[in-house]
């Protein structure tokens, strides 16, 4: 599937990423600066944090509890905030769109 | 094969305190890296255990909380199940219990509160410096490395300036419990049991208790919130509060883990400094160097040589049965050098980028809840130190401590011309 990470200041990353693995861990693997995952994924650092493309949002549902208490660590959290590594790569998400947060 | 450190010839035994007084034995985890990634160390003190020594493969059991647990002990030493009860913190815990103590913590060290503290990090690294530079010649770690997280753990947590050098010397004892330099009870050298039961295996361990509970009944009575403790004390979002056992083990624990890791990765930066002549040049040019140094300055250093997980269950990995039972210790150290990771391990590039060092159980649950605080802390003080100095160099030979636990410098005699 197609991921797009729009980055502060304009730029952006456009990878093709495999099924099977979380928004994060292909975030990583495309060295998107910004996404970090700093505790791999188990709902424990906030640094995965990103805003889903509201277009995108309601395919990508809302963040559990224990996602939102982390989210609200989280720096310029929104609505749409979103840890990627609770967003697993899924045929329906083919060509999502999300925003890194300014750090 | 190249000689990181002379003493090891490739075959260093990782569960004596000895080999680590002079280094990390580096030739012996590149061996193991290339050799023998998953190894049966033999063990003196205690039950043998496997040593895991490869990057990729301590990210991917480090997530593996089922398979391998922390519940069961996080240093190599064998401990029964009812000191592990008495000694245990969060640390010694998995999840879903280990995130419920976390979330009551979190919002305290998260990376918004501590940059609150921007300005008190480097008002005190200007005072560190100012004293510590003037002397021309002077131990590095006594005199500055030393100085700032102790002076910062006093800020962030609201403690009295005076209770600081009392706090760091216990801190020490606890986490330093294997060099002479730092306790009198020596914890592989100790005739008598009698300090089993206590935090750290350690008396540090049971006067830190005392003080944490005197300091939050003080508090409470004069309604003191100040620093990060109102933030702890306060209600997480499911409605818990933090018990008094858990902040006792907390305080513990932030005055021993809190203090001397950030301590070495300073005292590494300045000695990497000192035979990178330049490193100080590319501080002095500043600029983005800052975005990326402290990780590189803190992988470098890997104050947090290793953490032991405990296999819940037999399992097949690099054509050996892990047992149920079996301890495994994942050596950060280790990965922080490992050439398939890491381009050029063995140089400080503080350009460094991406930088997945490990050096704070990055990928895991335990991912250090302080690191924040001490990537602050580090590039505060380096930004401090390069405004302030034309050169640095080595005065003499540095110590390493003695530990196969937490690995620094101890002393580092060195020589600067200030600007």
């Amino acid at each position: 599937m197609q991921v797009t990470w729009r980055l502060p200041g304009g730029k952006a990353v456009t990878a093709t990423v495999d099924y099977g693995q979380s928004l994060m861990e292909a975030a990583l693997a495309n060295d998107v600066p910004g996404v970090a995952g700093e505790c791999g994924g188990s709902l424990a650092c906030a640094t995965c944090h990103v805003y889903v493309d509201p277009a995108w949002a309601a395919k990508c549902g809302e963040a559990g509890e224990f996602e939102g208490a982390m989210l609200d660590l989280a720096e310029h959290r929104r609505e749409t905030s979103r840890l990627s590594c609770q967003l697993e790569t899924h045929p329906d998400l083919d060509g999502l769109v999300l925003e890194v947060p300014a750090s | 094969m190249t000689v990181w450190t002379p003493t090891d010839d490739g075959y260093a035994d990782l569960s004596s305190h000895d080999t680590f007084a002079h280094g990390a034995p580096h030739n012996t985890f590149a061996r193991l890296r290339r050799e023998d990634p998953l190894h049966w160390t033999e063990f003196a003190g205690g039950k043998n255990f496997w040593s895991v020594t490869r990057y990729e493969d301590i990210t991917v059991m480090n997530k593996n909380t089922e398979v391998f647990s922390s519940a069961r002990g996080i240093r190599m030493e064998d401990q029964s199940y009812e000191e592990y009860l008495a000694r245990r913190t969060f640390q010694e815990t998995d999840p879903p219990e280990h995130s419920k103590v976390r979330m009551k913590l979190l919002k305290a060290f998260s990376k918004t509160t501590m940059a609150q503290y921007e300005q008190d990090i480097r008002d005190l690294c200007a005072d560190i410096l100012d004293q510590a530079l003037a002397k021309g010649e002077f131990d590095a770690t006594k005199e500055i490395a030393r100085q700032l997280p102790m002076r910062m753990l006093g800020r962030v947590v609201g403690l009295p300036e005076a209770d600081l050098p009392w706090l760091v010397e216990k801190g020490d004892a606890l986490i330093a419990n294997t060099d002479p330099d730092f306790t009198s009870h020596v914890l592989d050298k100790m005739q008598t049991d009698e300090f089993r039961m206590m935090p750290f295996n350690s008396p540090a361990g049971a006067e830190l208790y005392i003080y944490a509970k005197e300091l939050m009944e003080e508090k409470a009575r004069k309604g003191d919130t100040s620093g990060v403790l109102n933030l702890i004390l306060e209600p997480a979002k499911d409605g818990s509060v933090i018990t008094e056992t858990e902040f006792r083990n907390f305080f513990c624990l932030l005055v021993a883990a809190g203090n001397d890791t950030t301590r070495y990765s300073i005292a590494a930066g300045i000695q990497a400094m000192c035979h990178q002549p330049e490193l100080l040049v590319q501080m002095q040019e500043g600029g983005a160097v800052w975005d990326t140094a402290a990780d590189e300055i803190i992988r470098w250093a890997t104050p947090a040589l290793y953490f032991r997980r405990t296999a819940t269950r037999d399992v097949e990995m690099h054509g050996k049965t892990i047992r149920e039972g079996d301890k495994v210790l994942y050596w950060f150290v280790s990965a922080n050098r490992d050439e398939s990771q890491f381009d050029d391990p063995f140089h400080v590039n503080l350009h460094r980028s991406p930088n997945r060092h490990l050096s704070f159980g990055q990928f895991g649950p335990h991912v250090c809840l302080g690191m924040w605080l001490a990537r602050l802390e580090v590039t505060v003080l380096f930004q401090e130190l390069a405004k302030r100095i034309r050169h640095i160099e080595a005065a003499g030979p540095h110590k390493f401590l003695r530990s196969n636990f937490v690995g620094g410098i101890k002393e580092l005699p060195v020589r600067v011309e200030a600007v």
